[in-house]
């Protein structure tokens, strides 16, 4: 009972209606633009938006294919024979390209395909893509599995990284772990999922300014001195603020999180979903499929959520207005949006990525890794964890902040 | 029933705002006189529990706040001064929320809120949103979510302010309905208030209960101290800056001062029964010849 009432306390309010209103208008401009803005070429110029989509999704439907040795080969073997051909060669004064019909017809529509595969042979920091197969040794076969696992060693291996030797055993096992031939396909939807999480930070804000007012409103309003008087002002009440809280945490955060991805799905499509993520990068070391590594991350999110909502607790049940709370608040999120990593070792690029704007982002292609002792542990892990540790520490504090409070 | 306060006391920094009162009270009406500032809503709210007290204890039938835990809150109703509510709620759910926070079931709960509605005269307006009642009406609520669970301590914190001299008279009777077998503690400055409806007058001044006695007697006192004198309408202004005046008439080109001092305020003053207003003004009316002052 008190938890509906409590519930009902934060939907009631009007600037829940007009801050939640303006967190999905803001989610659908946020996710919605990335379908607006989305543009594929062919030879006759540039398709924009839902066309173009469907045009890229055309594209991709003889492009589901095992991406096995045999494959690989051919395909390395039909682009060094397009090449040998001088009237499908361009020069630009600093490299030579493939042009016309070759481009359009042979490249352009696998392109994506074709620079998943050059990157194994391509250097740590190369951008070749497809010009890196004209001088390709293929004598005796693509050999494309052993340059995935030599890209790898090579990127473990590279001093900037400054990887123990545990840690650079950790990721080669984790790699290897990863099942071959990876499968190909088309996985648009995934792809802008992957990389947006980011966004879903604004939907975390809009949950933590709504329930701000929580137990600081409550002094603010006056009304602190009638509840904690009741008989389970000091006990239940507080149980059931916490826990409406959640529940609206839960409930908005979701809700964004299908508007969000329900837009992206609608304009994309679902396929995908159980294609490896190394066919996005093959450098992946993280075994998962599309639908994993999102799952995954998106958990880790709630995580956060959660974590954000307790603090946002103790600091309403600690501060006597709701402007204080979010005047701490804000810059928590933020301020971590203005800081770049500078690698994904040391202390500031290791904190960096745990704090709630950066761990939002899953970051599966860098090996980050935080090592105690002889255990190495992924991000994901380190997050999860964390957020969780962070979550059981500050509840309790909030609960006491109200317990304790003093109706003046 | 018994309530004890003993030895309550309560500091910020180096002001006291309720210093070593020690009161032990059984069923009745307690009215808790005292200018502003004199620690009344400070008094209230350690017996209510919001606010920790800086030393000294509370005990209801022999037992702390502290001993008791839920069941002290469980024997409380409270009604705060500048009662607020949740304005987006109904007068109904408001009752509802309360009857939750103060654990009544849910049965009981809807046959109470109802049952107080109706004795609050709100039933008609209860799934009105609390923001369009008017101060009157929201004074009737807060003292019908004060009595949801029939509290054996009822304190209730200035709950005629502000109200009109109708919805007064009104709110007294349903005080003294709620009142039967009941520790009452009602603060207030408003003299009339508890004249009526306390049984046992307590005032409180600097922090400290400088009186408690039974309303028939409260006056007893000051008796001879209270002076009835005719003087000249130009005169009238220096005896109320040198007096505590307690009223004042004009009669033809005079004016007819009623004073509280020890000695005659000028010859030919008659002494005259004493009230609760000239009792309240013997004790505070240094106060209040300074907010004279302040106004003037």
């Amino acid at each position: 009972m008190l938890i509906k009432y409590e519930f009902l306390k934060i939907l009631r309010k009007k600037s829940t209606i007009i801050i939640m209103a303006a967190s999905f208008i803001l989610t659908t401009l946020l996710f919605g633009i990335q379908i607006i803005q989305y543009q594929v070429y062919n030879e006759n110029g540039v398709i924009k938006g839902p066309a173009g989509i469907a045009y890229e999704k055309e594209q991709y439907k003889d492009l589901s294919v095992s991406l096995s040795e045999e494959y690989i080969t051919k395909t390395i073997l039909e682009v060094q024979q397009l090449f040998k051909n001088p009237d499908n060669i361009g020069y630009d004064g600093n490299e030579q390209f493939l042009i016309g019909d070759a481009y359009w017809n042979s490249i352009a529509p696998r392109e994506k395909l074709l620079n998943t595969i050059s990157k194994a042979y391509d250097s740590p920091d190369g951008t070749l893509g497809y010009n890196k197969f004209r001088n390709l040794d293929i004598k005796n076969g693509a050999n494309f599995y052993q340059a995935v696992k030599l890209k790898i060693k090579t990127l473990l291996d590279d001093p900037s990284g400054n990887l123990s030797v545990c840690q650079k055993e950790y990721w080669s096992s984790m790699a290897e772990k990863a099942g071959t031939p990876f499968q190909y396909g088309y996985y648009g939807s995934w792809e802008i999922i992957i990389s947006s999480f980011e966004l879903l930070i604004f939907a975390i804000l809009a949950v933590c300014i709504v329930i701000a007012p929580v137990f600081s409103g409550e002094y603010q309003a006056g009304t602190d001195s009638i509840i904690l008087s009741g008989k389970y002002g000091k006990t239940k009440l507080v149980t059931a603020k916490i826990i409406s809280s959640f529940l609206f945490g839960i409930i908005a955060f979701t809700l964004h999180v299908v508007l969000a991805y329900g837009i992206i799905f609608a304009a994309f499509g679902t396929d995908g979903w159980a294609l490896p993520v190394q066919i996005a990068n093959i450098t992946i070391p993280y075994p998962f499929t599309f639908l994993q590594a999102a799952l995954i991350n998106i958990g880790v999110i709630y995580l956060i959520l959660f974590a954000m909502v307790s603090f946002t607790l103790l600091l309403s049940s600690k501060m006597k207005t709701t402007y204080l709370v979010l005047a701490v608040l804000v810059p928590v999120l933020f301020i971590p949006v203005f800081l770049t990593p500078n690698g994904t070792t040391g202390v500031y690029n290791l904190v960096l990525f745990l704090l709630p704007y950066r761990a939002v982002m899953p970051e599966i292609g860098k090996y980050i890794s935080y090592q105690f002792g002889n255990f190495v542990f992924n991000i994901f892990s380190v997050r999860a964890v964390l957020y969780v540790a962070l979550t059981l520490i500050m509840i309790p504090f909030a609960k006491l902040g109200f317990k304790k409070h003093q109706a003046v | 029933m018994e309530l004890q306060l003993q030895n309550l006391s309560k500091h910020y920094g180096k002001k006291c705002a309720v210093d070593n009162i020690n009161l032990h009270l059984v069923p009745g009406v307690y009215g808790l006189l005292g200018a502003n500032g004199a620690g009344k809503t400070t008094l209230m709210r350690m017996v209510c529990g919001v606010l920790k007290a800086t030393s000294g204890n509370i005990r209801l039938n022999g037992k702390t706040q502290q001993e008791l835990g839920e069941r002290y809150y469980a024997n409380l109703g409270y009604m705060p001064q500048d009662c607020r509510f949740y304005p987006g709620f109904t007068a109904r759910e408001f009752m509802l929320y309360m009857a939750a926070v103060k654990g009544l079931d849910k049965k009981k709960a809807k046959s109470r809120t109802e049952e107080l509605l109706y004795m609050v005269n709100l039933q008609d307006i209860a799934d009105k949103k609390i923001k369009s009642y008017s101060g009157g009406m929201k004074q009737r609520l807060g003292i019908a979510q004060a009595e949801l669970d029939n509290p054996s301590v009822l304190v209730l914190d200035e709950p005629t302010a502000g109200l009109d001299p109708k919805e007064r008279v009104r709110f007294r009777n349903l005080i003294s309905g709620f009142a039967k077998e009941k520790i009452v503690i009602l603060s207030t400055h408003i003299v009339s208030d508890v004249s009526y409806i306390a049984d046992t007058i307590l005032i409180m001044k600097n922090g400290r209960i400088i009186l408690q006695e039974p309303v028939g007697a409260v006056t007893c006192g000051i008796k001879g101290k209270v002076w009835e004198v005719l003087v000249p309408e130009s005169e009238a202004d220096m005896y109320n800056m040198q007096f505590s005046v307690v009223n004042l008439h004009h009669e033809n080109n005079m004016v007819r001062l009623r004073i509280v001092n020890k000695e005659p305020p000028a010859p030919g003053a008659v002494i005259v029964e004493p009230g609760l207003e000239d009792l309240f003004l013997y004790y505070f009316g240094e106060e209040a010849k300074e907010e004279k002052l302040h106004v003037n």
